[in-house]
């Protein structure tokens, strides 16, 4: 809805920003135009390069306004035991949060796999990369210890991160059908029993 | 500072790692001991800060030096 209302410029920023999103994840970045952004929010190109130099620092600051998780991260492993799973669960529960509560989050990804800007895949591959480096130092860590049987965990690690990814799609883009008694959250707790419970832990 | 009990080495890993490790290794000090972190990863400076806040120990120092940053951190 266009508006010219006069709003100060961080709240004008942020119309810039809030707009910006909803259309990147609709179209990815190549398919959205200046012009269209600034027209959704009712500006000139003017007003929108004096709060963003590029299309690119825009699209960076969308990716920015994502709301962080780290501090979510930092509270799950004080307040969960230390143990593998204790851990995978709590972290895999704040990724969840973030993409149930933001499903753009994961629009704008998979747009940024197909178009392929470094600095755009580098920020998602960061996110993913919570999980993949827990679950490959963890398991390394537990085989040194004779927990667990030899076992490849990189590849342990990409199962985990394809299994998380395809539960995101089905239910929180595609809503789809033949998944529809399980809540995201049951599914996830089965998966993840699953996933435990084909490592062989002792 | 540069006196400490114990020492992490991080580097190379991303969030949660460094903090995970750091938690277990702090319950092995005894009050009052100190634990020195080596890490890497960038965000690990708010992470620290995170997790005193959090925990209650102390956060005695954080600096960088040559890429690495140096935490040390004080058992409650």
């Amino acid at each position: 809805m266009a508006s010219n209302k006069r709003l100060s410029a961080p709240e004008r920023r942020s119309s810039l920003i809030k707009a910006a999103k909803a259309l990147f994840a609709d179209k990815g970045f190549h398919g959205v135009s200046i012009d269209e952004i600034v027209s959704a929010v009712g500006v000139s190109p003017a007003i929108l390069y004096r709060h963003f130099k590029s299309k690119d620092e825009l699209y960076d600051a969308v990716l920015q306004d994502f709301s962080c998780q780290r501090e979510s991260y930092v509270d799950t492993i004080v307040n969960s035991d230390a143990d593998f799973e204790a851990v995978l669960r709590g972290i895999t529960a704040v990724f969840i949060d973030s993409i149930v509560t933001q499903p753009d989050l994961l629009k704008i990804e998979l747009y940024s796999i197909l178009e392929g800007h470094q600095a755009h895949r580098e920020f998602f591959l960061n996110r993913w990369k919570t999980f993949t480096d827990y679950i490959e130092f963890s398991l390394n860590e537990l085989q040194s210890k004779g927990r667990l049987p030899k076992i490849d965990s990189k590849a342990s690690a990409l199962m985990y991160q394809g299994m998380l990814r395809e539960v995101l799609l089905l239910k929180c883009l595609q809503q789809s059908e033949h998944l529809k008694d399980y809540s995201l959250q049951a599914l996830l707790d089965k998966m993840i029993s699953q996933f435990i419970t084909s490592l062989e832990l002792n | 500072m540069s006196s400490f009990d114990s020492e992490l080495d991080a580097k190379g890993l991303n969030c949660p790692l460094p903090i995970l490790r750091a938690k277990k290794a702090i319950a092995a000090l005894a009050s009052g001991q100190t634990l020195k972190i080596e890490a890497t990863d960038p965000g690990s400076v708010k992470d620290f800060e995170a997790f005193c806040k959090q925990t209650g120990n102390e956060l005695v120092s954080s600096a960088e030096e040559g890429g690495n940053f140096i935490f040390f951190i004080k058992k409650s």
